[in-house]
């Protein structure tokens, strides 16, 4: 397929220049996160301002990635995980704690706020992976009942715990588990199809 | 069609528990033993990597956002202060201070410390007699610290369960130099640093507290760890440096 040939490159161009910063990250080469910044932090930002929907709370929580960036730099495996899948989930991570310290009432991003776009060209950003990744998750929920898919998204994008989720929905914990484990054997199968 | 009804081949236990974690669907006790088993079993590890694989890609409909420009020079402000942890240095010296204060007060056992790790056992002190009745606590949440160690980035974690005085210590992530031994410190404002006990790397301890010690442990009290010589703090000399500090939080 030669059509896929040119952005599959380039995603994997990108990939391999991050790879690479992390790399002389880990080494301590504090140049490597100002690169590493340039090239994520527009990514990252949006995940953060989408979760906490506040763009102050948002910041801070950038702040936080890119300094415990600088200090976990060692910890990061450069044959496990896509460096840009790492980052964003340590990102969402980061932003859910800050978000469950209740500092900010999470909520939806204003419309416009959220689609704005960025002032500059990010250097790997839009094309750190295929949207095909996407997509197929997207799918993989779909399949799901429509109650399983609300918990499992309202758990990744809000960081509710099951307990929560019940009390939200008014039904009990046990019917709550059932649906959501379900929902995941069920997710993991299409996925792996 | 699915219906209600529908079965299918279940997840083993083990994976089902890495997806509700990765999702934060787990209670905080449920997260911490979940932790803990990241550290001894690497099959969990690598389920928890596979789910984080899997749901990833639900970030990339995010879109991207221009952070402002000061944003950058922000970071590196952050990171030439060394402000690594939110914590002002002037803070973590003046808990050295209090840690030591403490110690040249009353010289403690260190024999009790290792008791209290290792046996959790509650006869570490008697309770004196200025303390709180322990059943302020009548709250049941949760508190939790995490406390960032040094320049690295493994985090100690610490729960207190009220409702059972039970403190559980996660210290999966550090790993014993056979030189040193670290130990956990409460900060009381009134009566310096009490003993939490010595740490042990790569392990997740529960213990029972003392309820005159537990009734110390409130949200924003804070934590010093110290590095000391094997076995914990020797009798009758000063407390070993400060290497790491936090406060307890609700959940």
């Amino acid at each position: 397929m030669s059509e896929s040939d040119t952005p599959t490159n380039a995603a994997d161009t990108a990939r391999a220049r991050l790879q690479e910063a992390m790399q002389r990250l880990a080494n301590g080469d504090r140049s490597a996160l100002e690169w590493i910044y340039q090239a994520t932090s527009a990514k990252l930002f949006g995940i953060c301002l989408r979760i906490l929907g506040d763009r102050s709370e948002a910041e801070d929580a950038l702040q936080d990635v890119y300094v415990s960036l600088w200090q976990r730099a060692k910890s990061y495996d450069p044959d496990r995980a896509s460096p840009i899948s790492w980052l964003a989930v340590f990102a969402r991570n980061r932003a859910i704690d800050r978000l469950r310290k209740g500092k900010v009432r999470g909520g939806a991003v204003p419309v416009d706020e959220a689609f704005e776009l960025p002032d500059k060209e990010p250097l790997a950003d839009a094309v750190l992976e295929s949207g095909e990744r996407s997509v197929r998750i997207q799918h993989c929920l779909g399949t799901l009942e429509e109650r399983q898919q609300d918990a499992i998204r309202t758990a990744f994008f809000e960081g509710t715990t099951y307990a929560e989720l019940a009390e939200k929905r008014g039904i009990p914990l046990g019917t709550m588990k059932s649906w959501v484990r379900r929902g995941l054997a069920k997710l993991k199968r299409c996925l792996e199809a | 069609m699915t219906g209600p009804q529908e079965t299918g081949p279940e997840l083993p236990e083990r994976e089902i528990l890495a997806a509700e974690y990765v999702l934060g669907l787990l209670d905080a006790e449920a997260k911490l033993q979940a932790r803990g088993l990241v550290a001894t079993d690497p099959d969990f590890a690598a389920d928890i990597a596979h789910w984080q694989g899997r749901l990833a890609p639900l970030l990339d409909t995010m879109p991207p956002v221009a952070p402002g420009d000061d944003m950058w020079p922000r970071i590196q402000a952050a990171l030439d202060q060394g402000d690594l942890s939110a914590e002002p240095v002037v803070e973590v010296l003046a808990l050295r201070r209090r840690v030591r204060n403490w110690k040249i007060a009353t010289g403690f056992s260190a024999a009790a410390a290792v008791a209290l790790a290792f046996l959790a056992s509650p006869m570490m002190r008697g309770p004196a007699p200025g303390d709180p009745p322990a059943q302020q606590f009548a709250a049941a949440d949760p508190l939790v610290a995490s406390i960032p160690i040094g320049d690295t980035p493994l985090r100690l974690g610490v729960t207190y369960l009220p409702d059972r005085e039970e403190m559980l210590v996660s210290a999966s992530g550090l790993s014993a130099d056979g030189v040193h031994d670290h130990e956990l410190w409460l900060v009381t404002p009134d009566d310096g640093a009490k003993s939490l006990g010595v740490v042990v790397p790569g392990s997740e301890r529960r213990m029972v507290l003392d309820p005159a010690l537990a009734a110390r442990i409130n949200d924003g009290a804070e934590l010093v760890l110290t590095r000391e010589p094997l076995g914990g703090a020797v009798p009758g000399t000063d407390a070993g440096p400060v290497v790491a500090s936090g406060s307890f939080q609700k959940t």
